[in-house]
């Protein structure tokens, strides 16, 4: 039995599953393909419908 | 993005793929890929001067090759985890040429070319697939001319040239300009050298080059061999300074794109590729339409599309203040074909449905805002993870509950389960996340029962 959680993928969705589970005192593994985390959004300069900065 | 890195329950693995799942729902095993970084992560300060100093260019991906980046380098600039990496198909050290530059730089002795990739052996309760989307390839449809025409670009390339960070800094350069301006760049480099070799020869010889080279066609000294190789250089010289001034007069002329052409549902409600609505791309080029216009306030856009579909909280709005106060025009009708006019303007041929007429229009730049396909690493993850996938490429799940796959204990979210903004996301990761964690309270509630 372990109590654990594993996510696949650094993107917008994969960090806030992380970070939900994380806060609940679940241990995550996060797994990201590429070097870095952020995925699709860290490529967005701003998001609709505030123009916020994306990243 | 900083706080995954920092959480001290958030085992973080870049640079990683899942190899191999076996088990079942509580009782996962899973062995994780972790390649080869050469660059030793917990020495890595992240000062970016092996980056600096490091020979090898190459196109960079996260600026979807409108700049470039070295053979080492960081994903982006304010990348997690904050590290470089290696990338072993352009590192000329790593092909066997000599080099070793960035481990001479490293002052943290963090560079290890013997790095080799790590397996690493996990036990999980419940995983969640977050695999994300791929941007539709538009060169799919041939009549908008995608990579024929320099200045037709995608809505996420188009983001790369809005952001601040990107390769252009924020300036709306056409394509075809940057390439024009690079071309000029690798030009001058060339001429540069060649200016230096023909200096060396005048010394030499006492003699302009332009004056020695008249005598050298009126058939003096043939059988000089150095002399030979003076003329070879002029003539290198010349067939260099000619098209470079061309190019930099024309370069004069450059300015920012500022008449905008933004095609809707590329790849998407399109029964040749994905019948489906992506849903944010309506969204996403108003957005684009706006910030270009708060860049330079001369910007006009047009958006072609069968109509547009800017449903949620606030978007409607949004859409109406683009109209009024960002200089959109929305165009109803599907665009049959981008054709490319002089100074690589593109052209776009369209039938307006609105007046029933086929007209045509200049723009310095078309946007295409293509579909969220399935990204291509999909079916091999499902296969690993045994998960069914959907008949358009997407996670299967049932309407009734969106985040369960076809295998109890492994969730999906984001757009690896359908195309989504970036609120959808959050709410379903969210919503994954309590899906996992209820496995690991049930857990603990059933052995507390077996005591009891």
């Amino acid at each position: 039995m372990s109590n654990e959680v594993l996510i696949i993928g650094g993107g917008i969705a994969g960090i806030q599953s992380s970070l939900d589970l994380a806060d609940m005192g679940i241990k995550v593994h996060l797994v990201e393909k590429l070097p870095s985390i952020g995925g699709k959004m860290a490529q967005l300069d701003k998001t609709f419908p505030t123009n916020d900065c994306a990243i | 993005m900083l706080d995954v890195g920092r959480h001290p329950n958030i085992n973080l693995m870049a640079y990683s793929e899942v190899q191999k799942v076996e088990g079942s729902i509580g009782a996962f095993k899973v062995t994780v890929r972790k390649k080869a970084r050469y660059v030793e992560e917990d020495k890595c300060t992240g000062c970016g001067a092996c980056e600096e100093k490091c020979p090898t260019v190459v196109p960079d991906a996260f600026n979807e090759e409108l700049g470039t980046r070295k053979a080492i380098y960081a994903y982006f600039a304010q990348g997690i985890p904050s590290t470089r990496t290696i990338d072993p198909d352009h590192c000329r050290q790593l092909n066997g040429k000599k080099c070793g530059i960035c481990k001479k730089t490293c002052q943290a002795d963090a560079i290890n070319f013997d790095q080799k990739d790590q397996i690493v052996e996990l036990d999980v309760a419940a995983i969640i697939v977050a695999a994300g989307y791929d941007v539709f390839d538009p060169s799919r449809i041939p009549e908008y001319r995608y990579r024929e025409i320099a200045n037709v670009v995608t809505a996420i390339e188009f983001e790369r040239l809005l952001s601040a960070s990107g390769p252009t800094d924020g300036h709306v350069y056409r394509p075809s300009d940057i390439a024009a301006r690079a071309k000029i760049e690798q030009l001058e480099k060339t001429l540069n050298k060649t200016t230096k070799a023909l200096k060396r020869y005048e010394e030499k010889f006492g003699e302009a080059s332009e004056d020695f080279y008249k005598k050298f066609q009126n058939g003096q000294f043939s059988d000089d061999e150095e002399r030979k190789k003076w003329a070879s250089r002029y003539e290198e010289y010349l067939g260099i300074s000619g098209p470079l001034q061309e190019l930099k007069k024309q370069a004069e002329g450059f300015s920012s794109a500022k008449r905008l052409a933004f095609i809707q549902c590329v790849g998407s409600r399109d029964f040749r590729f994905y019948p489906f609505c992506s849903g944010y791309c309506c969204m996403h080029s108003i957005k684009e339409a706006i910030i270009a216009h708060e860049h330079e306030p001369e910007t006009t856009s047009a958006i072609f599309g069968m109509d547009i579909r800017a449903v949620g909280k606030g978007f409607e709005e949004y859409k109406i203040r683009g109209g009024n106060q960002s200089g959109i025009t929305y165009v109803r009708g599907r665009v049959a074909e981008i054709m490319e006019g002089a100074n690589h303007n593109p052209i776009v041929i369209y039938e307006d449905t609105r007046e029933r007429k086929v007209k045509s229009q200049e723009f310095d730049m078309v946007i295409l805002a293509t579909a969220c396909a399935p990204t291509k690493g999909l079916p091999d993850l499902a296969k690993v993870l045994g998960i069914e996938l959907d008949d358009y490429g997407f996670v299967k799940t049932n309407p009734v509950s969106p985040v369960d796959t076809t295998v109890p204990g492994i969730y999906v979210c984001g757009c690896a389960e359908s195309p989504m903004d970036v609120p959808e996301s959050v709410a379903q990761a969210s919503s994954a996340a309590e899906r996992a964690a209820e496995v690991i309270s049930l857990q603990s509630l059933n052995k507390e029962s077996a005591v009891a």
